[in-house]
């Protein structure tokens, strides 16, 4: 669940049509037409994103004026099919995968569950990815793949550019290399494992 | 110890900056370290054993530093550097919170100064990361000259959804930031300041821009997410030691910082002869103050300092590790997720419970947060909500009502109009009267007295169980021997 509260605003006297601000919105709810920047307020999930990568700082955020609120119902799904999805992923579904909107791994499976095939509808919906729109990337990946689907990233965008290594598939002769400078792979991985399978007897 | 002799007068905390990520200054009306029964504490006399500092000098320390930094960076190879290419220096935003952030200026400015002095390149720019505030780098360049310093469109603030570029590891493909490797050589230009410990958890912290601030947000994401607390910064790691960065590297040059202040300059082509220094120094200097405030039994933390909530310093040591400071951040075994991590954060349930009983809570030392100052721009509601958090001023409680990282914040935090009365109901609430003011002071630490003559009475006995109990444990949990200490000396 996220509360959008605010909406990016286009000085289109200082826009250029750079298009970076296309590039890096998780949601593509800014785009370019005619060499000058439109947010669309329907889609904008005030990550600030384009406003803070402009070069030209001719994007502002500013208050809504009525808060748009973002979620998925996970009432609304099997929970035993929501586990499955999320332990596919090596994930508890009530671990916290957007540590700045609080969005659990179940509403991401939810989100999945009901029909969405991209990160970006899954952000779009969910809100998850949509303030840092750094560190929850490689979880959501993670579970698009898991629900079944093929990643293709953009190649006209920054948006992501692919899944990568987990604690899962660190090659043994790394870990022999490096286990004794203090890196704790396999005590971090049976850690992990055993996150993800807390409340599994209770379904 | 005598107590008397050891507490001042409280010192002048870092002034508040104008930022897009803070406040207005001007709306900073009282700092917490002027109120009655505030003082400081020197480091340097609570740990005597703490090496001299450059900075702070008084007048002069920074021309000081100037040249011993040049001295020092005069020293390293440059030969692969031929005079028609090009060089990026790659820096952090961290440096320029550090002691006012003109020291890591400096430090910057030298690099540029040696490198064109030896090897007759003139095309060096300045590439700055960022963490989660893309535009705080941008920021420090113009507030530090270092745009004119390096000369128009040399210096840039790269952040981690620009343009990525993959690079090969050990562990398959992870992305770098484009900017920050389109040169043919790169000079990473860092610190020594422990900082995130309880992300790093001072294993490879020399290499760690290199998973973040030179990073693509998968690569960030790999660390945060997918490896787990302790293998994180395999990250990094992963990402020097491959073939592409290892054919762009030309040196480190780190400031020498400790808790009290910049001590040197180390400058090397071997980044881990650079890291081994930087593992002791954090283990050593730092530890003492990370352990001597894990002793503390209960306080008021107030946050005071031109940065986010969790980055706001005390004495070296960050908000971030005081409220997982109920535990030892650097044992390995002993804890693997300490109460405040992210991996930690993830793993807390919907009834508000982590879902590992064994998970320390946050330091229930802190009985509660004054938020006098400090910025938006870090996820930071996990405090509020597991902390009775006080914010100063309906201006500040609403900026962090409406920043992305922020919208549940002030869901947990109330409001005082003033920092006195934010301060009258933190003592009336918690009925303690030791407070701890994270606040950046220099060469020191700003807290009340009662809290002072408790760390007094308890720093001896702390400085001996680091040197003789828990060195040796850390050590030996990172493969590190304990000789090499006497060498580095």
């Amino acid at each position: 669940m996220k509360r959008v509260t605010m909406n990016a605003v286009v000085d289109q006297n200082l826009c250029i049509g750079c298009k970076i601000c296309e590039k890096v919105c998780p949601v593509y709810a800014i785009q370019v037409t005619n060499r000058k920047a439109f947010s669309d307020d329907q889609k904008c999930v005030a990550c600030a994103n384009c406003a803070d990568r402009c070069p030209q700082h001719a994007i502002k955020m500013v208050e809504r004026a009525e808060i748009r609120e973002l979620g998925v119902d996970v009432s609304k799904f099997d929970p035993k099919e929501i586990r499955a999805l999320c332990e596919k992923a090596h994930l508890n579904p009530e671990q916290i995968l957007c540590y700045c909107t609080g969005t659990r791994a179940e509403e991401v499976a939810a989100c999945l569950l009901g029909g969405a095939t991209t990160p970006e509808e899954v952000s779009a919906q969910t809100g998850i990815r949509t303030a840092c729109t750094i560190e929850c990337i490689q979880p959501l990946l993670r579970l698009v793949q898991a629900a079944g689907n093929e990643l293709h990233p953009d190649p006209n965008g920054w948006r992501w550019y692919g899944v990568t290594t987990t604690a899962w598939e660190i090659p043994q002769e790394v870990k022999d290399k490096y286990n004794s400078r203090g890196f704790y792979f396999d005590e971090d991985r049976e850690l992990l494992d055993r996150v993800v399978k807390v409340g599994a007897d209770k379904q | 110890m005598e107590n008397k002799n050891l507490i001042h007068p409280a010192i002048l905390p870092i002034a508040p900056k104008p930022s897009q990520y803070g406040i207005d200054p001007s709306l900073v009306k009282t700092r917490v370290a002027e109120l009655p029964g505030m003082c400081s504490l020197k480091l340097s006399e609570l740990f005597p054993e703490l090496p001299d500092v450059i900075f702070p000098g008084g007048e002069g320390a920074l021309d000081k530093l100037y040249e011993l930094a040049k001295d020092e960076i005069r020293k390293v190879d440059m030969s692969m550097i031929q005079p028609d290419q090009s060089v990026n220096v790659l820096a952090s935003h961290h440096g320029f919170t550090l002691l006012g952030g003109q020291p890591y200026a400096v430090l910057l400015k030298a690099i540029r100064d040696v490198v064109i002095e030896k090897t007759g390149c003139k095309n060096i720019r300045l590439r700055a990361g960022v963490g989660m505030r893309f535009r705080e780098t941008e920021e420090y360049i113009k507030r530090y000259g270092l745009d004119t310093y390096y000369g128009p469109g040399k210096a840039k603030g790269v952040a981690p959804v620009d343009e990525g570029i993959p690079i090969e590891t050990e562990i398959g493909t992870l992305y770098g930031i484009k900017a920050i490797y389109d040169a043919d050589w790169i000079i990473h230009a860092h610190h020594t300041d422990v900082r995130e410990v309880h992300f790093h958890r001072q294993i490879d912290k020399a290499v760690k821009p290199f998973s973040m601030s030179y990073a693509r947000i998968e690569s960030r994401s790999t660390y945060h997410q997918n490896l787990g607390p302790r293998a994180a910064n395999f990250t990094a790691r992963a990402i020097f030691e491959s073939k592409f960065v290892q054919s762009k590297f030309a040196f480190g040059a780190f400031l020498n910082v400790g808790p009290h202040g910049v001590i040197g300059v180390i400058a090397d082509n071997n980044l881990y002869n650079i890291n081994d220094r930087a593992t002791f120094i954090g283990c050593q200097l730092y530890g003492k103050v990370m352990t001597l405030f894990g002793k503390i039994d209960e306080c008021i933390a107030v946050l005071d300092f031109p940065c986010p909530v969790p980055y706001v310093f005390s004495a070296g040591v960050i908000y971030a590790n005081f409220t997982g400071a109920n535990s030892d951040l650097y044992d390995m075994e002993g804890t693997p997720l300490p109460g405040y991590t992210w991996y930690t954060e993830a793993f807390y349930g919907k009834n508000g419970k982590p879902l590992l009983p064994e998970t320390p809570p946050l330091n229930p030392a802190i009985k509660m947060c004054v938020h006098n100052y400090a910025w938006t721009g870090y996820p930071s509601a996990f405090f509020s909500e597991h902390i009775p958090t006080v914010v100063v001023g309906a201006e500040q409680a609403k900026l962090f009502d409406t920043e992305p990282m922020n919208i549940k914040y002030m869901d947990h935090a109330t409001i005082a109009k003033t920092t006195e009365g934010a301060m009258e109901f933190a003592y009336n609430a918690t009925g303690t009267d030791k407070v701890i003011i994270f606040d950046g002071a220099m060469g020191g630490l700003n807290c009340s007295e009662s809290l002072a003559k408790e760390l007094i009475e308890k720093a001896p006995a702390v400085s001996k169980e680091v040197e003789e109990v828990l060195m040796p444990k850390w050590f030996r949990q990172r493969g590190v021997d304990m000789s090499v200490l006497e060498k580095l000396k």
